[in-house]
This record gives structure tokens, C-alpha cells and sequence, in this order.
């Protein structure tokens, strides 16, 4: 390890061993992606394309957004071959 | 009654490794870098070292005080200096023994106008390491100025609309054909829709970089600076691809090949249309830029019909 003996850290930089910085995107959201588990056909289409890779599968049948992170950007609604994903306005979950 | 389930798309086959990112990541949503930042990794393994200068994805890369938002290791250097630095640790890495894969990520800022003497030094010396171009066509992180690779009648802060500026009235620097002409073992064309095609560029990039010099330009939309909805990034990019003002084509050992034939091309005003920025063009400027990218297509086009003679000799760097 380092021997500098006044930083934690071999320098003012940052340290992967540490737990990851997280921000909380999921506050950023306006539109929630809901999805149809009835007309997805398991492409993965809107998992490959998540800019923030939160489309996650569930038991080989559909996919999941991620609340806790999604930014609510969309492209998993524009990009579903099915338009089985539909974008909610946020306010009418937060009642 | 439940639909019939396809067949997964086989971009996830080349998804082997796990995402080194944290989810919460400080990016637009809808960014196209962040996208293209995640997939390089689980692409060519988190075994990397990525090298980067100021701009959109610094502050991530970097991390925030002592804290890192990826696992991944990565240095940061100055704009003038990126591919000289990337320089030093492969060769470090080469004459240590040490199997690693340098990549420099670099937006077009530094590619294409700042660092490019750097660029063009490392792909002459056929320095062994993956140079990466996002290209979102300005310098977006300082405040969405004009750079070299800013289309014909963009707006932005630096080339505005207005009673005398009409948008940017240069064309913009084909910066892939001209790195290409390097004669580097390696250069490609990406983007975003064909995720595909991507993955497969990443991996005969790592693979080509054992022989040298490696370029990788990838069109990569950002939504803030271009004023298109945060949903049409891929669509975006998908339109860029149809309409040729994005051609897909590698050159491997200095032979140019498509790797994406368009058979009816669209007019560009399809991909135009999409973004805010291109919103104050006129049918003039909308003509302008078409025979620029038609001039650039059938450049290109030209150089992938050449058959048998136009190849690199293979010991080129020995």
C-alpha cells in the first residue's frame, strides 16, 4: 500500500475497494416504464438499449425496471418492438 | 393470455461480463454515452484501464472525493496530452508483460480538435492500444460549443442563430476516413442502434490492438446539447445510419468495407427533423448539408469498391 501516511488512499483520487458512490437517479424520473407482462415477448430489446442497463429478467418470461434507479428517459417504451412498455406520469403513483 | 416468447436478442451474448458501473450515475437520462460507457466493459472485460480527459464522462470516471462510481481503473489526463498518456501505459504494460487492454475514451473535442496532433503522433508510432471517439459533435460538458465534427447549420452556443449567424456554416471533419488513412491495423465506424455490430468492432479492436494502433469512432447523441427527447436516442443514431449521414464501415489492415449497406438511403432532413438543434435550417442549408454527406458517402463508397491491390502490407510495422 501507499506510504503516505496523511491520505487513506496512494492519493487524492478514488478508491474502488470502498463501497460505490451511488446517486439516487431514480428521484429523477417523471414517467415511470410499466410493463405488460402479457404482450412482452422476451427479446431484451429494452435491455440492451437501457442507457442504465435496470431492465432486469425475470424467471425468462419478462423484464423489470429497476425503480431505485431508473431516470425515467424512455427508451425502453420507444424501443419495445411490442409497445408493451408504457410510460406513466409519476405523479399518480406518489398519492 | 400470455404472448409468444422470442428469441433474446443476441447483443446479450456478447454481454459476458458484469456491469463494473454503480447504477445511480450522474448522466442525463437518456444519455448516449453512458450507454456506450457500460457496454465497452461488459464487452471487453473489466480488465481494462481506461485513460480520458475533461469532459462528460470525467466526472464519473473519476469519481467524487475519495469515492469511485466504477470499478474499473482509470487515469485522467489533460486534453493536449490524452493519447500521448495512453501511449506510456501500453508501452509500460507491452515491456512489462502484463496482458492489459489500454482504452482512451475521449469525446470529439479532444479527437478531433484538441488532442488530434497526440492522436495522429500515436496512430503513426502504431502505438498497441484501443483509442475510442464518442462523438456527440460539440463540447458538450463545457456548455455545448461547436468542435470540428459539428454538422453543417448545427446551433449551438458558439455558432447560435441569430440576424447574422445562421448555425455553423463550416462542414464538418471526417475524422474516422481520416484516421483510417494512418494505415493503422484497426478503424471503425459505431453507433448506438446496431449494438450489435458495436460489440463485434470492440472485440476484433481488442483483438486487431496486439498489432497496433486502434480507432474506434462512435456517434454518440446527447440530448441535452442536441434538443432531441430523451426516448429518440437510439432513434436518432438509427437515422444517422439510414440516411448515410453516419455510414457504418471498418478497415481492417487498411481495407474499407461496409459493414452496413443502406439500400434507399433517406434524405438527411429525416435525421435532421428529430434533434432542436438542426430546427432553424433552411431548404438551402438542409441542400448544403446533404451534398456534404453525399460527398462523404461516395468517398467512402468509392474507397470500399477497390479489390486486391489497396491492401496494407500485413508486417507493416515490423
Amino acid at each position: 500500500m501507499s506510504s503516505n501516511k496523511y491520505f487513506k488512499h496512494e492519493g487524492p483520487w478514488s478508491d474502488a475497494n470502498d463501497p460505490l458512490m451511488v446517486s439516487d437517479t431514480g428521484d429523477w424520473r417523471t414517467k415511470r416504464p410499466i410493463v405488460d407482462k402479457d404482450q412482452c415477448i422476451f427479446c431484451g430489446f429494452c435491455a440492451i438499449y437501457c442507457p442504465i442497463q435496470v431492465m432486469e429478467m425475470v424467471e425468462k418470461s419478462h423484464f423489470k425496471p429497476d425503480l431505485d434507479f431508473c431516470k425515467g428517459c424512455g427508451i425502453c417504451a420507444k424501443e419495445c418492438p411490442k409497445k408493451a412498455i408504457s410510460m406513466e406520469p409519476e405523479g399518480d403513483f406518489q398519492k | 393470455m400470455a404472448a409468444k416468447k422470442g428469441k433474446l436478442t443476441k447483443v446479450l451474448d456478447h454481454l459476458k461480463h458484469e456491469d463494473p458501473f454503480s447504477k445511480g450515475v450522474a448522466f442525463c437520462p437518456g444519455c448516449g454515452l453512458e450507454l456506450l460507457l457500460r457496454f465497452i466493459p461488459q464487452v471487453l472485460g473489466n480488465d481494462i484501464v481506461i485513460t480520458g480527459t475533461p469532459s462528460c464522462s470525467a466526472p464519473v470516471l473519476l469519481g467524487q472525493n475519495n469515492q469511485s462510481w466504477h470499478k474499473l481503473s482509470y487515469f485522467g489526463t489533460l486534453m493536449t496530452g490524452a493519447a500521448a498518456n495512453a501511449t506510456g501505459l501500453a508501452r509500460y504494460y507491452k515491456k512489462a508483460g502484463i496482458d492489459n487492454t489500454v482504452v482512451c475514451f475521449n469525446g470529439d473535442g479532444t479527437a478531433a480538435d484538441i488532442g488530434f496532433g497526440n492522436l495522429s503522433g500515436a496512430a503513426e508510432r502504431n502505438e498497441p492500444f484501443i483509442y475510442i471517439c464518442y462523438d456527440n459533435e460539440g463540447y458538450m460538458n463545457t456548455g455545448i460549443q461547436k468542435s470540428g465534427t459539428t454538422p453543417y447549420g448545427a446551433t449551438t452556443t458558439t455558432t447560435p442563430k441569430g440576424s447574422i449567424s445562421k448555425g455553423k456554416n463550416l462542414r464538418r471533419m471526417n475524422l474516422a476516413l481520416k484516421m483510417a488513412m494512418h494505415k493503422i491495423p484497426y478503424a471503425a465506424t459505431a453507433t448506438l442502434s446496431d449494438l450489435d455490430d458495436l460489440a463485434k468492432k470492440l472485440l476484433k479492436a481488442k483483438e486487431a490492438k496486439e498489432r497496433g494502433f486502434v480507432f474506434l469512432h462512435v456517434l454518440a447523441p446527447c440530448t441535452t446539447g442536441w434538443g432531441h427527447a430523451p426516448e429518440n436516442t437510439i432513434e436518432v443514431c438509427r437515422r444517422a445510419v439510414k440516411t448515410n449521414y453516419f455510414p457504418l464501415w471498418e478497415a481492417v489492415n487498411g481495407k474499407i468495407k461496409m459493414t452496413k449497406e443502406v439500400k434507399k438511403p433517406k434524405p438527411v432532413k429525416t435525421y435532421t427533423e428529430l434533434s432542436k438543434k438542426f430546427v432553424n435550417m433552411t431548404e438551402e442549408d438542409h441542400q448544403i448539408l446533404q451534398d456534404d454527406v453525399d460527398y462523404e458517402f461516395c468517398i467512402l463508397g468509392g474507397l470500399s469498391q477497390l479489390e486486391g491491390e489497396c491492401q496494407l502490407p500485413v508486417s507493416a510495422e515490423d
